[in-house]
């Protein structure tokens, strides 16, 4: 796939717009967030204060020597903590809740918004991709309205309180102190450049591990039977090295950072003790002053130091709401057209008008291809791989649109119906069937959310699947597992196509469903084909020609044209692709039943 | 590459497993915390300085030419405290990301070693999580939390002894709610872990909810099932929105409550000490020096509950990763058998029985109640009814046959009859628990695994490409270098080579999810060079053309029967045309060989392969007959 999908670089700039975005997310929550913005206002606040009062003790109850004003003034600092306490109790639930609010309002639309995007779209981008976008990333995002926010506020109020309390005391001082202030934001940016680079290194580096232990995982028994155990070893131990150094790197850059910033910190301290140390002598400052001017010289500076750890975890939640959003901007490509109706049911007459289809620009998978298929007819599409078969059946399910031409359902257009008009009649049994976590009766449910336990087990009897689902030990209760994997799968195509009985479609699309079963299990799938199909217009993309020749239509596809089209008879009597293809699989089959081709060794095939 | 066998480390305690994990940077270890607790120390000085200049120095006009001294004792001090502070952050991450690359290391090595029986029952995702975020869970347990943990214990000490020193009365009243911050985060602890644990567990829910809609999108579309499944994801989605705000109340009952105490604690050391500086107990230098020190006797203390939460979410992942490292592996080298030995490829099975046995992985050792799994058929192979269990319980009875080297035996019967159980016994994928195979007259218990799989080739039905470049994955299962030519040597015997060159980028184009995807029968024929390439004497084909078209089909029959030349062969089939040209056919049934034979001794009796037969001839006759009808002729024509 292109490069969009490697893991993205952190933007290089803040991007504001992107920022406003996210916290148009929060402003459903509006509430909260004003409360919880109040309550990280008033905690800053009161922590100055807190200083605030230390200084009062020492200069006007210790140094004039005044216990009953000692005692008030602890009386006030108990009370502020329990003030305090509320404050910090309420902006924790606030936050929490507005973060896991957030997150779950994220997910949710991402989830609606991956259910209409177009087969286009699922196409072009792993499943590993978008799994990220809707798990990690939007918790990121959560973070950046909960604590991106808290950080900001607390960052911004702590300074400001500071820098006024301290006006308060001495002003003079104040000036001098928060000297240091742009030499600590010059030097925190300064790291954080240097600290970003390493993690960006590192973070490219975690998901190649990510994705080599994923593939030592489900390749384990390729692994096994080929002995590469050693030398995918080695190798791995490459990528762990690389992400040890980065990883290295960037924790020697953190260790460096912060002493540097304790030592300018501590030039904020000895002006302090120098200057406030003379101001003493002379008036204008106490020795209370001097204590509560380093306690808030700390205070100030705290938020500083930790700027870099701030902004950096800002712009990686940035980064994350660029990428989720990309996902929320993708347009369907098959969009409901204004006025779109909803059909009850169709007859199922489907009519193919010039239609031309390309996935890319340039590279036309159907040219100009007319069909016109009547109501319960049968066809049958046969050819290569890459010819055009799966491309006629996206194109009836409507999982894509025309390039040019019409496509009918009915007489109608079918863009004048809605795609849930026509997928909800379309009925479906891939190659590979998928099911779904839970038991064989909610899967075979799946085709009819409202079907009783007695009509999805008569669905089951009718596509021949009830036999094998009672032999089981819960019957139609057992577990499927993990996309059906605790079955073999030729019963996940028995259930998917009691599934697809149960949903009683209108249109049927079969996709080389016949493949890989052992015979038994594949006549009990052909019976239950044959049932799913009686009565109802279906499309069968076949390999194996023994299993197309009742269809009413064969059309052999190749290179996005009908080459051949006409009954089995018709096609033999012509003597052209299909003939071919029909005549070499039976000479194969009819010289092995007389013993002719008695040995399955070199050549023997090769020679037809 | 592997520096040490984690499995040493191994014990009963997560503290003492850690401390051995810690093996060979044990010292520089204890050295960074040694540096953290003299930084504590020299954070005390700060204050005896506050007390020195606010007693001798402020307001003493006879001292205030001290004042520059002092202005630098403090940048001083703060150099001397960052040097320390900066040596405590470089060998503590030097330590924690050395352990970390043991630990992916060894992980990443110990998984590709441990036997189907546990792979057969752990999920793919489950067992990434714990080789990524629990390690990285641990990698932070060195890197912080105990780190952290040895600046609150010396933080702690460094200033009471000091507090003591300078007044005992003061240190005393100090103290006093310490015992109860502590007893309350150690409550909360174990109240948050294990919400924090069924947080995590809902969030792997909704993944795999996630996940299944998206790999499913085809058949969600198909039954037009959108809102469905958005409801089914809404439950889960809400359900973690629940356990967040859970955890969220736990966390804003304790923060208050420990706040309240602290600050408790900072007015009763403020109140005692300021009464004592307005009687002149102590003077107003040792007042602010003792509230320095006190904030720093609390503020640890504070800090307790935050880290104690960290580290017990780090020592559930350690458990979780130890858990990974107490599975056995399979010994892959040893056996009677020298590992040079060549292997002629005569195989007997003599009355071998086998089933699979259920059993617990991952048994978290300290937790109290081992997690509940599902039995997975084999999700970790790319096709799960080829080279799965079958069945929930597949089984082997009573299996006897034998063959020659270089011949052919074909393998015959439904879905879950044992056919894939007999190849997996074969390269000891699993062990046979009764009868005896024996490879050319040896007992197969006493080669090394490596060799047999060496000497065993296999072809999956759908085989299993890595995200590498198409000549990587041709080279992979060789033994040493494998020049260009070879390769495409391989390839052209496989008859893939044409199709490679197609490619813009030929073979170099990567394969995968970052790649090109290729077809089954590209795969295929890709896994078919692969396995020329490793030349084995023994070939296990599993049905290998049924899900391919016709053309294909015969490109891929006769790849494989160059393949097949010469080695002594196992093919999984499902059609009799696939299976009558072999030396000798098992039909299998429910793990018991029902009729073997050749194809002319089957067909006269009767049994399953005839009936089998006689289901695939009567097709065979009804497309002859319709043929026929249509005139068109049978054998001659068409070269």
């Amino acid at each position: 796939m292109s490069d969009m999908f490697e893991e993205e670089e952190f933007t290089t700039k803040f991007n504001g717009r992107v920022v406003m975005r996210v916290m148009q997310l929060a402003r459903p929550h509006w509430r909260w967030v004003v409360g919880f913005l109040v309550l990280i206002a008033g905690t800053s606040i009161l922590d100055s204060y807190f200083t605030y009062l230390g200084k009062e003790i020492i200069d006007d109850a210790i140094v004039k020597g005044n216990p009953s004003l000692l005692v008030r003034l602890l009386a006030r600092y108990g009370g502020m903590t329990v003030l305090q306490a509320a404050l910090v109790f309420g902006f924790i639930v606030l936050s929490s809740f507005l973060g896991e609010r957030v997150q779950y309002d994220m997910r949710r639309k991402l989830f609606g918004h991956l259910q209409e995007l177009s087969f286009s779209y699922y196409d072009k981008t792993p499943v590993g991709w978008i799994m990220a976008r809707v798990t990690s990333d939007s918790e990121r995002i959560a973070e950046l309205v909960t604590w991106g926010l808290v950080d900001v506020t607390w960052a911004v109020l702590n300074i400001t309180t500071s820098i006024v309390f301290m006006l308060t005391i001495n002003w003079q001082l104040s000036l001098l102190v928060v000297g240091v202030v742009p030499i600590m934001m010059a030097l925190a940016f300064w790291f954080r450049q240097n600290i970003l680079v390493q993690y960006r290194e590192v973070r490219k580096l975690n998901s190649m591990i990510t994705g080599a232990y994923n593939e030592n995982i489900s390749g384990v028994r390729v692994i096994k039977a080929l002995v590469r155990e050693q030398r995918n070893a080695q190798e791995f131990g490459e990528k762990s090295g690389a992400m040890y150094r980065a990883a290295y790197r960037a924790a020697w850059l953190s260790a460096l950072f912060l002493p540097i910033v304790q030592v300018v910190g501590a030039l904020g301290t000895g002006a302090v003790v120098w200057y406030g140390g003379l101001r003493v002598e002379v008036g204008g400052m106490t020795v209370g002053g001097i204590q509560a001017f380093l306690s808030y010289l700390a205070f100030m500076l705290w938020p500083i130091q930790d700027l870099a750890r701030v902004y950096a975890e800002m712009q990686r939640s940035v980064a994350s709401a660029e990428r989720v959003f990309s996902l929320i901007d993708a347009e369907p490509d098959v969009v409901d057209r204004e006025g779109a109706v909803e059909i009850g049911g169709m007859e199922g007459e489907v009519a193919f008008e010039a239609v031309t289809f390309r996935y890319k620009e340039g590279e036309s998978v159907l040219k100009d291809f007319s069909l016109h298929v009547r109501p319960g007819e049968h066809i049958a599409l046969v050819g290569p791989t890459g010819g055009g078969k799966s491309t006629i059946v996206n194109l009836v399910c409507r999982f894509y649109e025309p390039t040019d031409g019409v496509i009918r359902i009915d007489g109608a257009d079918y863009t004048t119906l809605t795609q849930h008009a026509i997928q909800s009649r379309i009925g479906m049994v891939l190659q590979t069937p998928h099911l779904f976590s839970g038991t064989i009766r909610e899967n075979i449910r799946y085709g009819r959310l409202d079907a009783t336990d007695t009509e999805v087990e008569a669905a089951a009897v009718l596509a021949h699947a009830h036999g094998f689902i009672t032999s089981m030990e819960r019957g139609y209760d057992e577990e499927v597992g993990e996309g059906g994997n605790l079955l073999s799968v030729g019963q996940k195509q028995l259930i998917s196509i009691a599934r697809a009985m149960l949903a009683a479609p209108d249109i049927l699309i079969l996709d080389e469903a016949t493949s890989s079963v052992d015979t038994v299990t594949e006549s009990l799938i052909q019976r239950g084909m044959a049932a799913v199909m009686a009565g109802r217009t279906s499309f069968v993309i076949a390999h194996r020609l023994s299993t197309i020749r009742s269809a009413d239509r064969i059309l052999v596809i190749e290179g996005g044209r009908i080459v051949e089209m006409g009954t089995h008879e018709e096609l033999i009597r012509a003597r052209g692709h299909y003939y071919d293809l029909y005549t070499r699989q039976f000479r194969r089959e009819r010289e092995r039943v007389y013993g002719m081709d008695d040995r399955l060794a070199p050549g023997a095939s090769a020679a037809s | 590459m592997v520096d040490i066998d984690l499995r040493a480390t191994l014990a009963k305690s997560r503290i003492v497993g850690l401390y051995h994990l810690m093996a060979g940077y044990k010292w520089l270890y204890l050295s960074a915390l040694v540096a953290g607790a003299i930084g504590a120390l020299v954070r005390t000085y700060y204050y005896r300085l506050v007390r020195h200049i606010v007693d001798n120095v402020l307001g003493q006009s006879e001292a205030s030419g001290q004042l520059p001294l002092m202005a630098g004792a403090f940048v001083g001090l703060a150099v001397l405290e960052g040097g320390l502070f900066y040596i405590r952050g470089t060998w503590s991450a030097k330590t924690a990301e050395g352990i970390t690359l043991r630990l992916r290391n060894y992980l990443y090595d110990h998984i590709q070693r441990l036997p189907f029986g546990f792979h057969d029952y752990v999920k793919t995702g489950e067992l990434i999580q714990r080789s990524t975020s629990d390690v990285d869970a641990v990698r932070r347990f060195f890197a912080d939390q105990a780190v952290g943990i040895g600046r609150i214990v010396s933080l702690f000490a460094v200033n009471l002894v000091m507090l003591i020193q300078m007044n005992p009365r003061l240190a005393l009243t100090s103290v006093a709610v310490i015992p109860v911050i502590v007893a309350l985060s150690y409550f909360f602890f174990g109240r948050v872990t294990k919400a924090y644990e069924e947080y995590q567990e809902q969030e792997a829910k909704l993944s795999s909810v996630l996940q299944e809609n998206l790999t499913g999108v085809r058949v969600v579309r198909a039954f037009a099932r959108q809102q469905y499944e958005t409801a089914k994801f809404d439950r889960e989605n809400f359900g973690k929105y629940r356990q967040g705000r859970r955890l969220a109340m736990m966390h804003a009952a304790y923060w208050p409550v420990s706040d309240i105490l602290s600050a408790g604690q900072t007015v009763l050391a403020m109140a005692v000490g300021a009464m004592m500086a307005i009687r002149g107990e102590i003077t107003v230098g040792t007042y602010l020096a003792a509230m320095g020190m006190v904030t720093w006797i609390i503020w640890p203390m504070r800090n307790l509950g935050r880290l104690v939460v960290q580290i017990s979410t780090g020592l559930v992942s350690y458990q979780r990763v130890a858990a990974v490292i107490r599975e056995e592996r399979e010994d892959i080298t040893t056996g009677d058998v020298s590992m040079e030995a060549a292997i002629q490829g005569q195989v007997t099975f003599d009355h071998v029985s086998f089933s699979y046995e259920p059993r617990a992985v991952l048994q978290d050792s300290e937790s109290k109640k081992p997690r509940k799994r599902v039995k997975k058929a084999d999700a970790a192979t790319s096709d799960p009814a080829a080279t799965a269990p079958q069945a929930p319980v597949g089984i082997l009875k009573d299996i006897t046959f034998g063959c020659e080297p270089g011949q052919v035996v074909a393998l015959l019967g439904s879905t879950g009859s044992g056919k894939t159980s007999i190849v997996n016994l074969l390269l000891r994928f699993y062990d046979y628990q009764e009868g005896s195979v024996r490879l050319d007259g040896i007992e197969l218990r006493s080669y090394p695994r490596a060799l047999l799989r060496r000497n065993i080739g296999i072809v999956e039905q759908e085989p299993f490409l890595f995200s590498r470049s198409i000549r990587e994955n041709i080279a992979y299962g060789a033994k040493g270098a494998v020049s260009q030519d070879e390769i495409v040597a391989a390839a052209k015997a496989a008859a893939i080579h044409d199709i490679v060159l197609t490619f813009p980028e030929g073979y170099d184009t990567v394969v995968g999810e970052k790649g090109v995807t290729l077809s089954g029968g590209q795969r295929q024929r890709v896994a078919i060079a692969r396995a020329l390439l490793k030349d084995p004497r023994i070939l296990v084909l599993d049905d290998a053309t049924s899900s391919v078209d016709t053309e294909t089909e015969e490109q891929i029959q006769t790849a494989l029967a160059r393949l097949m030349v010469g080695r002594t062969s196992f093919v999984i089939a499902h059609r009799i045309q696939t299976v009558m040209d072999a030396d000798l056919i098992l039909v299998l049934d429910k793990g018991r060989i029902v009729q073997s034979g050749s194809h002319t001794d089957l067909i006269e009796q009767d049994g399953l392969y005839r009936e089998i037969y006689d289901i695939q001839s009567r097709i065979d006759d009804e497309v002859q007959q319709e043929v026929a009808r249509e005139g068109a002729p049978c054998v001659e024509g068409g070269q």
